[in-house]
């Protein structure tokens, strides 16, 4: 990961698909879920969900395997963007990705993914619950763990 | 409903394999390999590789000779270039798939455009040169032009394998087995095209009779392809499924999953186990061709299901996130007691 990237507390999510609705709206003037860059992936029954966008990988697969450089590497603003003139639709790249961020927008018939909205994401500007969050890539990990500091020293003030 | 009769947390789990590519690419596939298998094995009758050529039967088209013995073996591009416009049909933006070459230095799919295009062209100079003039000496140009179509014609069969497999995070394509798998596929079905347009020549223009013993050959050959492409098959599924996360789900899928009248109908029966039986009585009974082109029209069908079947059964790998989260489920599951 590089710059700025989308990190998601899935504990913090209700589900309510805010993020995809803001994300279609901005990007298409529509309010359709499925044209959204992020998706909430759900596991109903339990009560799980998981908000799953672009992760913004250093050597991106997406880039690697796309026939005619459409999608590509930003790297002024260090983000791995479609360019929508110059995709084919081959889906490749939504084959490829192993988070699932690309997928096929069926009204413009080319790719799409998250371009971080031009550094102000709509979905963490929306979120209620701040499940989504924009931030640094090299604070992810501390975040990470300041946050198991904290439950594990929890857990052991329960034990005593 | 009761306690009971409640699903697991296991059978709860949704096995969710790709959909982005379609019957489309297992035509284009399919059609690919096919081409370059039936080229290969038909431009080895040609050079006599199996001790044996077919009649020949010269007519004049528009005032120029044209040979149609070699039409009935080295029909492979022809084929080839048909399938390729289903890959553009796939395309979300099926004008622009000229530009589906411009970045060969890491995408498969792009020098999938220069192998296939290559073998195309140099396959259907193949074809035109052989069909037009007849070479009792070729000079050695030629030869190595042919040699050249001939590893184009490899290239595009090992392809098809390839391009899934560059695909890294579909366990069940990413396997050095896939590529061998379809160029086994390529020359079973490729083979036995030869067999079919053979036989139809055969027919055709009877004065000649059936070419028996060069069909014979062919078939004895094609009959080793098919059991090594079995085996190889075999033992693809077998080490896929073994390696758990690494594919299992996907052989779940085609064994006892939605894919089983696919895996188990199509693959199975009409890809192996009929072509086999049939072949068999064949033997016996060669006085009805019928039998083997009931053979070839499965054999052939077979290999379109095989490739339909392993692109329908691509399960990405599981996220450590989905993992985790599995993994919470089952525990909560565990402290309620089910």
């Amino acid at each position: 990961m590089q710059g700025k990237v989308i990190v998601v507390d899935h504990e913090k999510c209700t589900g309510c698909r805010l993020c995809e609705m803001v994300c279609s709206v901005f990007h298409t003037g529509a309010s359709n879920p499925s044209r959204s860059r992020i998706k909430v992936v759900k596991w109903e029954s339990e009560g799980f969900y998981l908000p799953t966008t672009c992760q913004n990988c250093e050597k991106p697969f997406c880039v690697e395997v796309c026939p005619t450089k459409a999608c590509h590497q930003d790297l002024e603003n260090q983000r791995v963007i479609i360019d929508k003139d110059k995709c084919i639709g081959c889906k490749t790249c939504i084959v490829a990705c192993p988070f699932g961020a690309p997928s096929f927008d069926h009204v413009e018939r080319v790719s799409i993914k998250c371009d971080y909205c031009d550094g102000n994401p709509q979905c963490v500007f929306f979120c209620d619950t701040k499940a989504v969050n924009y931030v640094d890539s090299d604070r992810v990990g501390v975040s990470k763990r300041r946050e198991f500091s904290l439950k594990f020293s929890e857990l052991l003030r329960q034990t005593r | 409903m009761s306690l009971a009769s409640k699903p697991s947390t296991k059978t709860l789990k949704r096995i969710r394999p790709q959909r982005e590519w379609r019957w489309e690419i297992a035509i284009y596939l399919y059609l690919a390999g096919m081409g370059a298998g039936s080229f290969i094995v038909g431009l080895f009758t040609h050079w006599n590789g199996f001790g044996l050529s077919l009649p020949l039967r010269t007519f004049t088209f528009w005032g120029v000779p044209l040979e149609l013995s070699k039409l009935a073996l080295l029909w492979g591009p022809i084929l080839v270039a048909i399938g390729a416009p289903f890959l553009i049909l796939d395309l979300g933006k099926k004008l622009r798939f000229y530009t589906a070459c411009f970045n060969p230095r890491t995408s498969w799919l792009a020098r999938g455009f220069f192998i296939l295009s290559g073998f195309i062209l140099a396959g259907l100079i193949v074809l035109g040169a052989l069909s037009f003039q007849q070479m009792s000496h070729p000079p050695l140009l030629w030869r190595l032009f042919e040699i050249i179509s001939m590893l184009l014609a490899f290239a595009t069969a090992i392809y098809t394998g390839i391009l899934l497999k560059s695909v890294r995070y579909i366990p069940i394509w990413n396997t050095p087995l896939l590529p061998a798998l379809f160029l086994l596929s390529a020359l079973s079905t490729g083979s036995m095209g030869v067999i079919l347009s053979t036989m139809g020549y055969g027919l055709l223009f009877p004065g000649g009779g059936l070419p028996h013993l060069l069909i014979s050959r062919l078939t004895r050959i094609e009959q080793i392809l098919v059991l090594i492409e079995g085996l190889i098959l075999a033992t693809y599924l077998i080490s896929k499924y073994r390696a758990k996360d690494q594919g299992e789900d996907s052989v779940r899928l085609l064994i006892s999953g939605d894919l089983r009248f696919l895996f188990w109908g199509g693959i199975v029966a009409v890809g192996f186990l009929f072509p086999i039986v049939l072949e068999y009585l064949y033997s016996h009974f060669p006085q009805y061709p019928g039998l083997l082109f009931a053979t070839g029209a499965l054999l052939l069908a077979g290999g379109f299901f095989l490739r339909l079947g392993l692109l329908a059964s691509g399960v990405k790998e599981r996220l450590p996130m989905y993992k985790l989260i599995e993994m919470k489920i089952k525990m909560s599951a565990f402290q309620r007691g089910e």
